[in-house]
């Protein structure tokens, strides 16, 4: 699967975990929004019921407390006591009510045994609720709004988007105007109160539209979604750019190496030729010598040609020595960190420092040297390919691997010591000669290299045995001059 | 010294100076050496008759020694081929004798080697020339055989006395000796050894 393919991947599950969180988060507020409504409107049904329970027990109180003496008007101080009852009438035994709904409410009362409501006026937000009994009956005038314990109120009554009303026969109050905007979904709640005397019932409504989605939390969580995203894919960006890195790397070594493969060939021909002239002659030369008697014309004619060749094998080494010439980096240089330059080698030398289980210890420290940045970082490389390969060579846990920076002296000083078998004492002296290698296979020009470059950048690169055992690489270069 | 009847080596190297060198060092003991620079020229004049060896560098411009070597073989040639190269890999190593080179040898050359090796292929070139000739002979001589001797010389071959040849045949022993003294005669065998060790192959099918 390839990098944009992926991309798209990533992409498409990205829309999708972003509208299900979001779907969710909405139908989470939607229950949110639902559970307190439904607990508001049984609130708000609960304190009316208990109003109009109260009213029910006045009543039924006045009649049981019916004072012999008619004096007393008892049902004069109600409305003091209870706000919300604007008056109470009396209608004597021996009278009757000069309203017909009255009358009629008082034969409904003693009928039910417990009061009934009459001339019920929701438009002015009146009703009345009237008690028959042996001797003397009431009315009661009750106003709707002052009914209602609005310190109780769950709910703000100015702004809350709940609309709540009183039905009876046709007639609705609305007790709570609502702030309701159209909505998508409807939330209702309907109930009649508890007490049977005044059977109305509490109606709450409420629209939930856009407006009630949490579309902060909505947008936050694609925010989140689209941050995780882009840093997964950032994640993979960079995975593949360090995949590619090692490759070239790779590639990169694998062309030095056909490079060096192509040159030793030719090298090999070009010099061949000669040398087998010049054999051919001198051998020659010596058994014209040997004949009796000795061809010494001809003997001599193939020593002029034999040196005539050994000439040419020279010629071809220098043309050869033209060409593979130093490369010059001394006008190059730049500040480079040191740090910097370290961090790069072993980050990409990083699976290989896994697969060998070894740690580098780095002991960093901000050193900025005057270096050509490609030639130090092959410096760095090729003393760590080393370290590690010496490291190859013995257990896991004898494996250590320790960088150190240090700036002493107007010299940026960075060593690279490892664990590993060390060099041999009648090696050390032979270690950066071209071609000289104690690998199989190995061409012998790493470390040669290495000190060539150095060289080149006005530094330095020595080898030493490292206490108790391994190797010391010491790579000098020279300080940034502090302005 | 070179008389026109020793052994002619071909020397074949796009490089002068090498093929001076190693003209004259062949010329050294005395074999004759005729140089070519050029493959292609070589392989449309060469003398396939002479007795002798080719030597042959493998790199070249135009053509590689390995395909000369090919093209030689294809064309029957039978003077032993020698490789020379600067840069001898067992690959290419393997390839040089599996095509069927006498001789493999990487340079610079040293005489002593180089020399050898041409004695031994010159040797090797007399020998299966001188071999070729005695097949050519003896196909000749069997060709001028009777019916009835071949079927002796086939009994003779598998075996059998004079008596015993008789009776296979069904006739007297003493015209089994008449057949047999011809035989000789013809076939110019100086023994019963010589004649199974040169006619025994051509003999088709013994009784």
């Amino acid at each position: 699967m390839t990098f944009r393919h992926n991309q798209l991947a990533v992409a498409i599950a990205g829309v999708v975990v972003a509208a299900v969180g979001c779907v969710v988060i909405a139908r989470l507020e939607f229950s949110n929004l639902r559970a307190a409504f439904e607990t508001d409107a049984r609130i708000v049904h609960r304190l009316l019921s208990q109003r109009t329970a109260q009213h029910d027990a006045v009543m039924a109180m006045l009649v049981l407390l019916q004072p012999d003496n008619h004096a007393a008007h008892p049902e004069q101080r109600i409305p003091s006591v209870y706000p919300q009852i604007l008056n109470v009438q009396q209608r004597k035994v021996e009278s009757t009510w000069p309203d017909a709904a009255l009358r009629s409410a008082e034969d409904e009362s003693r009928h039910n045994r417990r009061a009934a409501v009459a001339s019920v006026d929701f438009a002015n937000g009146r009703y009345q609720l009237v008690q028959a009994a042996i001797l003397n009956s009431y009315a009661a005038q009750i106003d709707l709004r002052g009914m209602v314990p609005w310190e109780e109120w769950p709910m703000p009554r100015e702004t809350s988007p709940v609309r709540v009303l009183l039905q009876y026969n046709g007639q609705q109050f609305v007790l709570q105007p609502g702030h309701g905007h159209r909505g998508w979904w409807q939330f209702d709640f309907r109930k009649r109160l508890a007490a049977d005397s005044q059977p109305f019932v509490v109606v709450a409504v409420r629209n939930v539209g856009g407006a009630d989605l949490p579309w902060i939390k909505m947008l936050g969580w694609t925010l989140l979604t689209a941050a995780a995203l882009a840093a997964l894919l950032a994640l993979e960006r960079q995975r593949a750019k360090r995949r590619r890195a090692e490759e070239l790397l790779r590639l990169g070594q694998v062309a030095r190496l056909n490079t060096l493969g192509e040159l030793a060939a030719g090298m090999a021909h070009e010099l061949n030729q000669p040398l087998t002239a010049l054999l051919a002659n001198t051998q020659a030369a010596r058994r014209l010598l040997d004949d009796d008697p000795p061809e010494l014309d001809t003997a001599r004619e193939a020593m002029q040609r034999a040196a005539e060749q050994a000439r040419r094998a020279a010629d071809v080494v220098g043309r050869l020595r033209r060409i593979v010439e130093r490369p010059d980096v001394a006008g190059q240089l730049q500040p480079v960190s040191l740090e910097a330059a370290v961090g790069n080698a072993l980050y990409l030398l990083e699976p290989e420092l896994q697969r060998l289980a070894v740690k580098p210890a780095v002991n960093s420290a901000a050193v900025s040297v005057l270096a050509e940045p490609v030639a130090l970082e092959q410096i760095i490389h090729n003393l760590l390919i080393n370290a590690l390969q010496a490291l190859a060579q013995v257990p896991v846990g004898e494996r250590k691997l320790i960088l150190a920076m240090t700036a002493a002296n107007h010299k940026g000083v960075l060593t690279v010591r490892d664990s590993g078998p060390g060099i041999a004492a009648d090696v050390l002296p032979r270690l950066f000669e071209p071609f000289f290698t104690t690998r199989e296979g190995g061409l012998g020009l790493g470390l040669s290299l290495c000190e060539s470059l150095a060289a080149g950048m006005g530094g330095a690169l020595t080898a030493a045995a490292h206490m108790p055992r391994g190797a010391a690489f010491t790579l000098q270069l020279p300080l940034v001059p502090s302005a | 010294m070179n008389s026109p009847l020793s052994p002619l080596i071909h020397l074949i190297d796009d490089d002068t100076a090498v093929r001076d060198g190693l003209a004259l060092l062949i010329g050294t003991v005395g074999l004759r050496v005729q140089t070519w620079a050029n493959p292609q020229e070589f392989m449309a004049q060469f003398d396939r008759d002479s007795i002798g060896a080719i030597v042959l560098d493998v790199r070249m411009p135009g053509i590689s020694g390995l395909a000369v070597l090919d093209q030689l073989i294809t064309e029957g040639v039978d003077q032993p081929v020698i490789i020379l190269t600067g840069h001898g890999t067992v690959e290419l190593c393997r390839r040089a004798f599996k095509s069927g080179a006498a001789e493999f040898l990487e340079k610079p050359v040293d005489d002593q080697q180089l020399l050898d090796a041409l004695q031994a292929a010159v040797q090797q070139h007399v020998r299966s020339r001188e071999r070729n000739r005695d097949d050519r002979d003896a196909r000749q001589r069997y060709a001028q055989l009777s019916e009835r001797e071949r079927e002796v010389l086939g009994l003779i071959v598998a075996g059998l006395t004079n008596k015993e040849i008789g009776r296979a045949l069904d006739v007297s022993p003493r015209t089994v000796e008449t057949h047999r003294a011809n035989l000789f005669a013809k076939l110019d065998a100086k023994s019963l050894a010589q004649l199974i060790l040169r006619y025994a192959a051509l003999v088709e099918d013994p009784v």
